[in-house]
């Protein structure tokens, strides 16, 4: 009997025990993950939830911006400032002399810095947004703004005058920053980094030009020139989408995916203009028009002299990187002795055409994109283009990749032996404000540069298609 | 059946607690899953009223306090790179653990270890909210307040004699305030030199030990014991102010500090060439090293000789003897005639910068010596060449300019004079030089930076400084109202400063000539140095007097030899 009951109370003890041990189990583990939950919670607070914790005693101090601010970095940067300025100053002397090299334009034979400091102002962070817009990616959108003291001097070298050296002041750096993480599975977990200025809103980029020592007007429109070189770079290599890809840590990975690749061919047949503005003192304008989708591939029509209300017809082929964010500039210019002005410009957003599908635009010229610079709303004439939008595939995007890169070394081959500069300023004078397009060079050399052109000299195909 | 009966009830009772310890095990234990589940979120807007009552008290510190700084950014970059960062890691840490396992278990007679499941879980670590603090040192001061709880599973399984026991941790949370500071800033890309990490509380850890699936953490005695060792442990290695350092740059690259001393002697010149029209040269030596902020030194000059004889010594402090190259140019020195003299003084009047180059000394002659040609503590006798330019193949090259004897020693410092870490870089800078007087010692006044000086007519602040009679000045800074300086001033003493008194004054002179105010004072500032001979060093920002809003960052150190 007492065996029983022994074994029968020792069982039930045994089983409430562990019963109440897994109830200790359940309990606690419980509330560790109840926890957990709201760790994760207060991580990413929004309005609403604060405005539920708090109720009416709702701190005056939070704002919840889209970009969040970050005052401690604000803090941290200015006080750094004087050491990174210090150090940065030599890296960007490093990393941009090559680029002013390779963007300068045909009236400048040299572009070097001979002064750089970036002065006692550190850049603030207005506020960091980051996203997850695809998958392996994380997206982080900067606001930076920087109305800083920089000392810039550049040396800048012409053809006739000797080096002056031109000095860079008050800048001012207004932009966002788009800077996507490449995700990895290996320490240090990211694979590549891609830097890009958000192209909306538009970076704003200002600054004064002084000649030390002597006035800007001693090389007529040198100033030009260096706004162009400038915004040449900032358009074509900074902004949205074209991006710099820096791989990190080490890991081999295939970049290529991020590298901003040809896409498709637009072929863009420019018609006609209507109603020009006449800039002429005798007789009328001799239109002419450049059309680009990025900066370093400019292409130019035949001048028809004399005519308000020019008729063109002549067909280029152009490469699309992306055709989401990518716009079509077409410019009207006015041929001139010295300058030519400018007729009007106009832009057309890639995204409003359908693949394969041919579509003829009206574009209403504007005398300026920047809305804040347009001073009057006269109306400037219409230019009228048709454009055919062609999707690449695989092989059609790897060779018309492999034919950019070949016309880019034979700029810069051209560059070097010197044929351009000299060439176009032999050829006429106001080619330089055009810039420094291929087909500039095109219409410079014609076809033995080794460009493929479609009979007239202007034309000037950017791939060798047929 | 008294006694008997009791033991076998006692006996029973064995055999049943064991039973139904194993059928208990068996029911409420061993049949759970193990497995670790992803925590169910719901949004707090869902929240009823206790639950909410029950997070209050781990609302972030940005809610509750205006000084701290929300980083919700960057908690949503780390959720999104958590996957594989969490991938990454377990991967290293078994890429780590396993070869120490496989070398120790055949000492235990255990068949295998492995993971069984090994993951940080879904949940990343939120940072909830980051103060800064601003002093006047070189230093940046962050407090994140960083709260992990996790939903990790790390599972281990150890086989022996045919038998599988599992330890497993679950639920690890660690919630911190650790301080980072980083610190000294360098001119040099990452623009610091080291991290200081160490913990301003003891830090909040819990987490489930469950060994073949029992979690020996929900005894309550056990839990907590287990958790204030931990605690302790953690908090005797790295709370405030003990600190864990990380090197982050070199410190001699950092400072720039020199690694060693290069010796040169300027024996004698030979068959120098003759420059002047009438008699012969009166040539001295110009000796530089380059990539050094010294300026060059030189010989005396040796009156119509061309073959002179200096035996002169110098000495260099080298901080790469890899790069730095020895240049010495032996130069005609010229008196200045009156027609010249006249032309001389009106360039200086336009421009005092051309000073060193006015007056017509001619070059008769130099040649390089890359240090990295020197064999460390061994004089080296060399007769250089003179060669009009360096590296260039000059038709000009090949006329023989004469020959330049000099012996050079490179020196460099012993590795334990070199200081290691930035604490004994610390404690060697403050020390006076050895011939410094018994009893007395060296003042040294650092002249950082200033803020809002505002002057009427110009300003271009500079800094003049008055102790005892002596007067120095910094270099003027043109057209800013945030000068930066760092400049230093050192003041040999017989006795202790104790009181006396440094004055401190900021001026803007303008450049241009011919102005009606040349210069004004755009405020000063009288500091008693007993105090700084008391702390040794005072490094503040003071308001200065007859200025709106101008503060001057001064720094002043009083070093003794010990």
């Amino acid at each position: 009997m007492g065996l029983v009951s022994g074994m029968f109370m020792g069982m039930v003890f045994g089983i409430s025990l562990m019963a109440g041990w897994r109830h200790m189990m359940k309990y606690r583990s419980t509330k560790r993950i109840a926890k957990a939950a709201d760790i994760k919670i207060l991580g990413a607070l929004s309005r609403d939830d604060l405005k539920k914790i708090c109720g009416d005693n709702y701190p005056e101090w939070i704002s919840f911006p889209v970009y969040e601010q970050v005052k401690w970095l604000n803090k941290h940067l200015s006080k750094l400032w004087p050491f990174v300025a210090e150090a940065a100053s030599a890296v960007i002397k490093e990393s941009v002399e090559p680029l002013l090299e390779e963007y300068r334009p045909p009236g400048i034979t040299s572009l070097k810095f001979s002064k750089l400091s970036l002065g006692t102002v550190a850049p603030k962070i207005e506020g960091i947004r980051v996203q997850n817009l695809k998958k392996g990616q994380i997206t982080m959108d900067i606001d930076l703004r920087w109305g800083g003291d920089p000392s810039i001097i550049l040396g800048v070298e012409a053809a006739l005058v000797a080096s002056i050296p031109i000095q860079l002041k008050n800048l001012q750096v207004f932009t966002v920053v788009r800077v996507i993480f490449q995700l990895a599975e290996e320490i240090p977990c990211i694979s590549a980094v891609v830097v890009a200025l958000l192209a909306e809103p538009k970076p704003r980029i200002d600054y004064t030009l002084k000649a030390v020592g002597g006035s800007l007007t001693a090389v007529p429109g040198i100033s030009d020139m260096i706004d162009d070189t400038v915004n040449s770079i900032v358009t074509d290599m900074l902004q949205w989408p074209h991006r710099i890809v820096v791989p990190i840590g080490g890991i081999p990975v295939d970049t290529s995916e991020l590298e901003l690749k040809p896409e498709g061919k637009l072929k863009v047949t420019v018609v006609k203009a209507n109603n020009l503005k006449n800039l002429e003192m005798i007789g009328k304008s001799d239109p002419y028009v450049v059309v680009h989708i990025r900066p370093l591939f400019k292409i130019k029509t035949k001048v028809i002299e004399n005519n308000l209300n020019p008729i063109w017809n002549e067909t280029f082929e152009l490469i699309a990187e992306d055709r989401e964010t990518q716009e079509l500039t077409v410019e009207v210019f006015d041929q001139d002795i010295g300058q030519d002005k400018r007729l009007g410009i106009a832009k057309f957003r890639l995204i409003e055409l359908e693949p394969e599908t041919p579509k003829e635009v009206n574009l209403n010229l504007l005398s300026s994109l920047d809305t804040l610079k347009i001073k009057d709303n006269k109306d400037r004439g219409s230019c009228t283009i048709k454009l055919l939008y062609h999707q690449f595939n695989k092989e059609e995007q790897l060779i018309a990749l492999e034919e950019e890169k070949r016309i880019l070394e034979e700029r810069k081959r051209l560059k070097e032996a010197g044929v351009i500069g000299s060439t176009m300023d032999a050829l006429d004078g106001a080619a330089s404000l055009v810039g420094s397009g291929v087909g500039m060079v095109g219409t410079g050399i014609g076809t033995g540069v080794g460009l493929v052109g479609s009979g007239v000299s202007a034309g000037v195909g950017m791939v060798g298609m047929d | 059946m008294g006694f008997v009966g009791t033991v076998l009830g006692i006996f029973g009772f064995g055999f049943g607690i064991t039973a139904g310890l194993v059928i208990g095990y068996y029911f409420f234990i061993y049949i759970q899953p193990s497995d670790v589940a992803d925590p169910e979120i719901r949004p707090l807007v869902e929240e009823d009223q206790e639950t909410l009552q029950k997070m209050l008290p781990e609302i972030p510190f940005w809610v509750k306090n205006p000084d701290y700084d929300r980083l919700d950014w960057l908690n949503k970059f780390l959720e999104y790179m958590w996957p594989n960062l969490n991938k990454a890691i377990c991967a290293t840490v078994k890429g780590i653990v396993k070869p120490i396992i496989d070398e120790q278990i055949p000492q235990y007679k255990i068949d295998a270890v492995e993971f069984e499941a090994l993951t940080l879980g879904s949940l990343p670590p939120t940072f909830q909210g980051m103060k800064i603090y601003v002093t006047e040192e070189k230093e940046l001061i962050m407090e994140p307040s960083i709260k992990w709880a996790a939903n990790a599973n790390v599972t281990i399984a150890v086989k022996a004699y045919g038998l599988k026991a599992t330890a497993q941790v679950v639920d690890l949370q660690v919630f911190a305030l650790p301080r980072i500071t980083l610190k000294p800033l360098v001119p040099s890309f990452p623009c610091f030199a080291n991290i200081f990490v160490s913990l301003m509380d003891k830090p909040y850890v819990d987490f489930g030990l469950k060994v073949v699936g029992i979690d020996l953490m929900s005894v309550p005695i056990l839990y907590r014991f287990v958790q204030e060792i931990i605690k302790d442990q953690v908090a005797n290695m790295y709370h405030w102010p003990k600190t864990l350092e990380v090197q982050i740059l070199d410190p001699a690259k950092a400072f720039d500090r020199p690694v060693g001393l290069l010796h040169v002697k300027v024996i004698r010149a030979l068959k120098l060439q003759k420059k002047d029209l009438l008699g012969a040269s009166d040539p001295y030596v110009k000796i530089k090293l380059t990539d050094s902020k010294l300026p060059s030194k030189q010989t005396t000059v040796k009156m119509k000789n061309l073959n002179p004889e200096w035996n002169e010594d110098f000495n260099f402090t080298v901080k790469d003897p890899l790069t730095q190259i020895l240049k010495l140019h032996v130069i005609d020195w010229e008196q200045v005639s009156f027609h010249g003299s006249f032309f001389f003084h009106l360039v200086v009047t336009l421009n005092i910068s051309c000073f060193a180059q006015i007056g017509k000394h001619d070059k008769m002659g130099m040649n390089e010596v890359p240090l990295k040609d020197l064999t460390p503590d061994e004089p080296k006798l060399m007769t250089l060449a003179l060669v009009k330019k360096k590296d260039t193949n000059d038709a000009q090259n090949d006329k023989s300019r004469g020959q330049l004897v000099v012996e050079l020693t490179y020196k460099p410092f012993k590795e334990e004079e070199l200081p290691k870490t930035f604490q004994q870089t610390k404690t060697l800078l403050v020390r006076a030089p050895d011939n410094t007087p018994d009893g007395g010692g060296m003042l040294v006044v650092i002249v950082h930076e200033a803020e809002d000086v505002e002057g009427k007519h110009h300003n271009n602040p500079y800094v003049r400084i008055l102790f005892r009679g002596e007067k120095r000045k910094t270099k003027k800074i043109r057209k800013t109202r945030d000068p930066r300086w760092e400049e230093e001033f050192t003041f040999m003493l017989d006795e202790p400063p104790i009181n006396d008194k440094i004055h401190l004054e900021v001026y803007s002179s303008s450049s241009r000539i011919g102005l009606r105010r040349p210069k004004e004072s755009l405020g000063f500032i009288d500091i008693n140095l007993s105090n700084v001979v008391n702390n040794k060093r005072i490094n503040e920002r003071y308001h200065l007097i007859d200025s709106k809003n101008g503060r001057i960052q001064i720094e002043l150190q009083w070093r003794t030899k010990d």
